[in-house]
């Protein structure tokens, strides 16, 4: 359906970008103030407007919301208060197409409500935490019902989050009493993964000699003569063809992973022993730049070099593992919110074979992207380039005004901005909590996440379409480049309009 | 962990028509990140083979070989550790150490890879390795009657370097294994 006009749902003032705030009281988005660093607070937050928002939203509804007779908390940083009522009136008001009755509504009442959508939303997150804490007891998982309840955010109370991504990467069975089999069946493999590629056979035999024969400082003999020769067994020795033999192995598997992978790379692999180092070197590089900001990645202390460290080997096993494509610059960004989501598991088991758990979810979450990351794809009906017309085509049908204006009429190319948005799953545009947020809908689809990212790429566009469409190429580039933080709720919120309207 | 191949005095084809069939069986591309080779070839055919296992290869001149214009020594940097490369039939005594050693000071290497005497050997010298991977074909030697092909294969990782000795002795292969450290304080 071609049509010229934005839908007047768009139109209304309370989807527009944040412009400067009055009190915080009358905001009705109040998590556009600036973040505090109480990075919770915020996340919790903006998952319980999430909640208000999805409980109106009218495919979603299925469950009611309580109205809690009981005195509402007052908290500091949190006026979330209008933000269920406003959205009654006009979701109705969608379904009448009234512009003015929205704006109406929401003055009067944005008045009153103050503080009882606090304590709904407040309820609303934790009756979903319920609903979720239950689901994950059962016996047997209803993955679909996971799903939905995650789609709409997963709350930080119960730290579930680690165990709902597994579930929705495929990685934990849907019948519980896999469970613990599974587990140790994955950790111990990924230990097999980085025993055999992350030590080489001279490592490997200088540990199986020191404990057999004691360690000499000095020499035993003379500075002039003959070298000692030790006789040693057929398997030990590099060229050895023996089936036992350690170096056998590890020539094997060069050149097995070399067997598998893609014609374009082949003639890549044949020095693969050179471009070991620089691979590791350039994984190095980039993990020492992640999240400079969160002390959970960087710093000095311990704790942030071991996770470094499990950073690395992840990633160092996987481009060993993955000949076809190695390791492109940007994988770390993806990489990290699992690690920090599996490493922050209240289980303390989970928590310490965290970098297993990641290894084997982030290759499940890069199974839909990799065309995106191989260069020899990037024209081709799976490579990066379609995916960005994907989403062209996608803002062209929704809101083609917009779209008109942005290609045509100010060349904005959408490489320049959406590749990043893209490639690294919007990691790089909203802060780390948000984009936990944002994964939760994204990994929650079944479809896998490449059609949720889209439209929320596309949400984001609509969400700040007032200025794009009254920029020049400098001011888009530059605004789209460093994207506003804005409600990550109301951004969700519109990307699961989007799927309905395409849908009816 | 870096594989290096260390051999020559083939002598093919005057004395020897070919490596050992077992020799030739563990010698396959892939493995190996350099070949040095002493000399005496003699001719193309054998560098080209050699060429197949690794492409970096270095080789001196020897008395009899048909190209000309390999260099008479050779110096590289594998990992930590100076490695020098000179067939062995321009110092005299053939096979005395103390004029390889002083051939080693000369070039100032931790490791010297000669050769010419067709038989294995693996001296210390003060700081240095004197090694001979002998002959790989177990050609004919003026100097001795005694010859079993060899040819050695150090594996070089950081400041160690683990030398395996591949000898054919009565149709079977041995291997032997040497170790070196190299000390940091004569380090230059």
């Amino acid at each position: 359906m071609a049509n010229k006009r934005v839908p007047d749902w768009l139109n209304s003032s309370l989807w527009s970008s944040p412009g400067p705030q009055q009190s915080s009281v009358q905001s009705p988005y109040p998590s556009l103030t600036p973040l505090n660093d109480d990075d919770a607070t915020n996340r919790s937050t903006r998952s319980a407007t999430k909640s208000s928002v999805a409980t109106v939203n009218a495919v979603k509804a299925e469950f009611p919301v309580e109205r809690p007779s009981a005195p509402t908390r007052h908290v500091a940083t949190r006026a979330k208060q209008e933000i269920r009522d406003p959205l009654s009136s006009s979701s109705n008001n969608y379904h009448s197409d009234d512009d003015n009755g929205s704006s109406a509504s929401s003055t009067t009442t944005s008045a009153s409500a103050a503080a009882v959508a606090a304590a709904i939303s407040s309820a609303e997150d934790i009756s979903r935490q319920a609903q979720l804490c239950q689901e994950l007891s059962r016996k047997i998982i209803n993955m679909g019902e996971v799903r939905r309840l995650a789609s709409q955010g997963i709350p930080d109370g119960a730290g579930i989050r680690a165990t709902v991504w597994k579930l929705l990467l495929g990685y934990l069975p849907a019948e519980k009493a896999l469970w613990p089999t599974e587990l140790a069946k994955k950790r111990s493999q990924y230990k097999n993964f980085k025993e055999e590629l992350l030590m080489n056979p001279s490592e490997i035999t200088r540990m199986l000699e020191k404990s057999v024969i004691l360690d000499d400082e000095g020499t035993t003999i003379d500075d002039k003569g003959a070298l000692p020769r030790s006789e040693i067994t057929q398997e030990d020795h590099p060229l050895s063809l023996g089936k036992n033999s350690i170096w056998n192995q590890f020539f094997q598997l060069l050149s097995s992973t070399v067997g598998t992978l893609h014609w374009i790379t082949v003639i890549t692999n044949i020095s693969s022993n050179m471009k070991d180092t620089e691979i590791i070197e350039q994984i190095d590089r980039d993990v020492k730049r992640t999240h400079p900001d969160l002390h959970f990645f960087s710093g000095d202390t311990p704790f942030a070099k071991s996770n470094q460290d499990s950073l690395r080997n992840i990633l160092i096993v996987f481009a060993k593992l993955n000949p076809g494509i190695r390791y492109v610059q940007g994988m770390n960004e993806l990489l990290a919110p699992l690690f920090y989501v599996f490493r922050n598991d209240p289980n303390e088991e989970n928590a310490a074979s965290a970098e297993a758990d990641t290894f084997f979810c982030f290759v499940e979450l890069l199974s839909g992207f990799r065309d995106h990351f191989c260069q020899q794809l990037d024209n081709s009906v799976v490579g990066i380039r379609s995916t960005i017309t994907k989403l062209s085509q996608f803002l062209k049908e929704h809101d083609e005004e917009l779209w008109r204006h942005l290609e045509m009429t100010t060349k904005v190319n959408p490489q320049f901005y959406a590749f990043r948005w893209i490639t690294l799953l919007l990691t790089q545009e909203f802060n780390f909590p948000d984009s936990l947020l944002i994964w939760d809908t994204l990994l929650s689809d079944p479809e896998g996440p490449l059609e949720t990212l889209l439209r929320v790429c596309c949400a984001m566009l609509i969400i700040v379409r007032r200025r794009l469409l009254g920029g020049d190429f400098t001011s888009n580039l530059k605004l789209l480049q460093n994207y506003p933080s804005t409600n990550i709720s109301h951004l969700l919120y519109v990307a699961n309009k989007l799927r309905v309207k395409s849908a009816g | 962990m870096v594989l290096v191949l260390a051999l020559g005095d083939l002598h093919i084809p005057h004395r020897a028509a070919d490596l050992p069939e077992k020799f030739k069986s563990m010698l396959v591309p892939g493995k190996i990140q350099h070949v040095i080779c002493t000399g005496n070839l003699c001719i193309k055919e054998v560098h080209d083979y050699l060429k197949t296992l690794c492409p970096d290869l270095h080789i001196t001149r020897g008395e009899y070989d048909e190209e000309a214009r390999y260099p008479e020594t050779k110096t590289l940097m594998i990992g930590q550790f100076k490695l020098g490369l000179c067939h062995g039939h321009q110092i005299i005594p053939w096979g005395d150490l103390d004029s390889l050693a002083m051939l080693q000071r000369q070039l100032d290497v931790d490791i010297l890879v000669t050769g010419h005497t067709h038989q294995f050997t693996a001296y210390k010298h003060e700081a240095g390795v004197v090694i001979n991977p002998g002959s790989a074909t177990g050609a004919y030697s003026s100097i001795t009657y005694d010859v079993n092909p060899s040819f050695v294969l150090m594996d070089i990782d950081a400041l160690r370097v683990v030398v395996y000795v591949y000898e054919l002795i009565d149709g079977e292969v041995k291997v032997d294994k040497i170790d070196f450290k190299k000390t940091t304080q004569n380090a230059n």
